[in-house]
């Protein structure tokens, strides 16, 4: 009892010392808590299916932004790490029936595979060419899909697949979960000691590597990681949708991922994660004006991009924090001292 | 203040009326309209689904037990065509949002899989308007618990899509042999598409066991500008049939080349852009003799369903129906009568009385099929006598029914002619 109330005591001071001192973090603790607590408020299957469905969007987006936001490969084919994984999972699941907890894991690391693959002959390319090069990769792959309809299903993809679980409200918190979790390791990974190398590679490669960086070694890494967590969202999506089809390789999944990305922010992670809960439920909203729903998307991303060029979030994180000039910490808005080392904020 | 009060008085008056209102309305069958609606499959969705509402509402609605009720449609855009994500939310919302009772649609395989697999969570009778492939209806067979709320609606499976196409070359080449006496010699032209991939390889392995000879295959892009170097490369191949599977803009060039180049060989399979009514005006008249298979053709009577409904649509929307306009089939012919019969909006009931019915529609004759161990599938029965599609040709400026025309399907069979059928023609040029 001692012992529980002295681990509640110190869970609040770290939730007042360092979650409630700076609204991003509110808002990020919030978001945890609407997200774990929404079956409790509504448990209407069309909202928990547009949830999942962002949720799983979000850790693909947050796996672009991890390899062509943090390490600057500019990855315009991410559909193909997504599509591996979907189809690994759904052949795994239909012809060996493997359950999900098993197909989905060897989904993404089929898009580890990949992603050495294709990281290999895309490490010596940069900028235009990179981008035009893993473009071209899904579009490969969805030509595989085609000359194999015995295997992958042709146009009509593998469909059938088990559901993670039967349950509306068990399948709502496995997809939050895993997402939140991922998530955040993707987030911790930034933040790691391979994260500031995979920034330093995109600012300036060559003074990485005259650092005595194995810059290939990194890149190559970047390219695993962003295919193994695009991997596990393609593979909840086949289960989710109990199909993995050609669609999950089309050049516009890969365009929608970078959307996300630059409208939420990139290099940040957790930018292309609020976009794609901000976008992909908009889209739903406005349904009810079917003609224009699409004009009305590309108008709000648009304007967004217009007038914030760094994304989103960034520009939300700019004007409600200040960064203190002289210690780096971020502090409220309206502070007229660092919190940390009590400099002057203006 | 006074405008405050009159704001009051207005909204409370609006309360009142719509009050008074409301029960008038009574309760009403929803059913839910999900297609691509950006794209003319899902306009013809939908067009089918309102002339069919229109019609039953304006004779007092559905008799359900002791109740009449009336007709509510609900639009889903599935937007399917871009992504296949879109289009299961669009069916989760017409479930559990909109609450329908029925559902009728869908185009795209890889969409309507999931989208079936939605509505079958919810027991809800899914009738199919588009999308051809077999296993929709295999699913029934197989797992008849779960899917047997699904019908196919329209077109018949593509097995059937295949053997029909074949009929119409067989019809083509007997033209050719007959006029010409001299052997067919038939070349595969199919745009670069996944729909024709399949097709091409069996009409690869089928037309040299129709006796034909295959002279070589094709593939210009869906959306090619200029083929005249494909056209030249079949006129010298010395090819007389062309066998086209075109689903885009690049059947208006085809047609519109070979005409302009007087290539002597007869166009005959599938293309979409000759179906429509503008297909005169965009080939410039040069795809006189184009063979197209067809749904529906003004004049061309399947039964005596047809011309009102064919004249009814081309009244309402200025356009004859395409197949995803028989949604109105689906409503006016396989829920409503069903729903009276059973006198219940309860899905097993209807599903249990729906899948014994046979029945006249605009294209036939509905009959569900059973598989080779005697499970329904919930398919739609292909031959004389049931559905068997059209097919139609271009001549001088208008579009007529020409297959089936004195059609045997099988030794034995009786022929078939629709009413309004004409002879197909080969180019004038093939006989020089």
């Amino acid at each position: 009892m001692v012992a529980a109330g002295l681990y509640l005591k110190r869970f609040y001071t770290v939730v007042r010392k360092e979650v409630l001192v700076l609204p991003s973090r509110i808002i990020v603790a919030l978001f945890f808590i609407v997200l774990l607590g929404m079956p409790l408020i509504s448990r209407n299957p069309y909202l928990i299916r547009v949830i999942v469905l962002t949720s799983i969007f979000a850790i693909l987006a947050a796996s672009w932004d991890l390899l062509s936001g943090f390490t600057g490969q500019m990855n315009f084919g991410h559909a193909l790490f997504f599509g591996v994984g979907a189809y690994t999972s759904a052949l795994l699941n239909i012809h060996l029936h493997l359950p999900p907890w098993g197909s989905v894991p060897l989904g993404a690391a089929a898009a580890v595979l990949t992603g050495l693959i294709v990281g290999i002959p895309c490490l010596r390319l940069k900028h235009t060419y990179l981008a035009l090069t893993t473009m071209a990769f899904p579009i490969i792959l969805m030509g595989i899909v085609f000359a194999l309809p015995d295997v992958t299903g042709g146009e009509l993809g593998i469909s059938g697949l088990q559901r993670i679980s039967n349950s509306l409200i068990g399948n709502y918190y496995i997809y939050i979960v895993i997402m939140l979790v991922l998530c955040t390791i993707m987030w911790k990974i930034t933040d790691s000691h391979t994260g500031i190398i995979f920034h330093a590679i995109r600012e300036d490669e060559l003074a990485v590597k005259a650092s005595g960086i194995n810059t290939t070694r990194y890149k190559l890494l970047a390219f695993c990681l962003s295919g193994f967590f695009a991997g596990i969202s393609g593979g909840l999506y086949a289960h989710y949708m109990r199909i993995a089809g050609p669609s999950t390789l089309e050049v516009s999944m890969s365009f929608s991922v970078v959307i996300w990305a630059v409208f939420g922010g990139m290099a940040t992670i957790y930018g292309p994660v609020a976009a794609v809960f901000i976008l992909f439920p908009l889209l739903e909203f406005v349904r009810f004006w079917p003609e224009y729903r699409t004009m009305i998307f590309a108008v709000v991303v648009l304007l967004i991009l217009l007038y914030m060029p760094e994304g989103l979030i960034p520009w939300v994180r700019d004007k409600i924090e200040k960064g203190c000039p002289r210690c780096k910490i971020r502090n409220v808005a309206t502070r007229k001292t660092c919190r940390v080392c009590t400099a002057g904020l203006d | 203040m006074k405008i405050l009060t009159l704001g009051w008085r207005l909204l409370l008056t609006l309360c009142i009326v719509m009050a008074m209102c409301l029960p008038a309305w009574g309760r009403t069958i929803k059913i839910g309209v999900i297609g691509p609606m950006n794209f003319v499959q899902g306009k013809s969705h939908w067009n089918g689904a309102v002339m069919a509402a229109e019609e039953i509402n304006a004779k007092g609605g559905v008799q359900v037990g002791n109740e009449k009720m009336k007709i509510e449609l609900v639009k889903a855009d599935s937007n399917e065509f871009l992504n296949v994500t879109d289009a299961t939310n669009a069916m989760e919302r017409l479930m559990t949002q909109d609450k329908v009772d029925f559902v009728v649609g869908g185009f795209r395989t890889e969409a309507v899989l999931p989208m079936q697999d939605i509505a079958m969570d919810y027991k809800k009778i899914f009738i199919g308007c588009g999308a051809a492939t077999k296993s929709l209806c295999d699913r029934v067979a197989e797992n008849y618990n779960r899917y047997k709320y699904w019908f196919r609606g329209t077109p018949f499976n593509d097995n059937y899509l295949v053997r029909t196409s074949f009929s119409h070359l067989g019809a083509g080449a007997a033209v050719i042999k007959n006029e010409l006496k001299v052997p067919v010699k038939c070349a595969i032209v199919a745009e670069k598409a996944a729909w024709t991939e399949g097709m091409v390889k069996v009409a690869e392995a089928t037309i040299p066991k129709m006796g034909f000879e295959l002279v070589g295959v094709w593939r210009p892009s869906a959306v090619a500008t200029d083929v005249t170097a494909e056209l030249s490369a079949i006129q010298k191949s010395g090819a007389n049939l062309i066998f086209t599977l075109f689903s885009s803009s690049v059947g208006i060039t085809f047609a519109r080349q070979a005409g302009e180049l007087k290539i002597p060989a007869l166009q005959a399979g599938i293309n979409v852009e000759a179906q429509k009514e503008g297909f005169w005006e965009a080939t410039k008249g040069m795809g006189n003799y184009v063979y197209t298979s067809s749904t529906y053709i003004r004049g061309v009577e399947y039964s005596e369903l047809t011309k009102p409904f064919v004249e009814g649509y081309f009244k309402r929307f200025g356009e004859v129906p395409t197949y995803t306009a028989d949604t109105h089939t689906a409503i006016a012919e396989a829920l409503v009568p069903s729903i009276e019969a059973v006198g219940s909006l309860d899905a097993d009931k209807i599903v249990a009385y729906l899948e014994n019915r046979e029945y006249l529609v605009p294209s036939g004759k509905v009959k569900y099929e059973k598989d080779a161990q005697g499970r329904p599938t919930h398919d739609l029965t292909w031959g004389p006598g049931y559905l068997t599609g059209l097919a139609g040709q271009w001549q001088d400026g208008k579009f007529v029914g020409v297959w089936p025309y004195k059609w045997v399907a099988a030794p034995g069979a009786p022929e078939v002619t629709y009413k309004g059928m004409v002879p197909l023609k080969i180019p004038p040029w093939m006989k020089k």
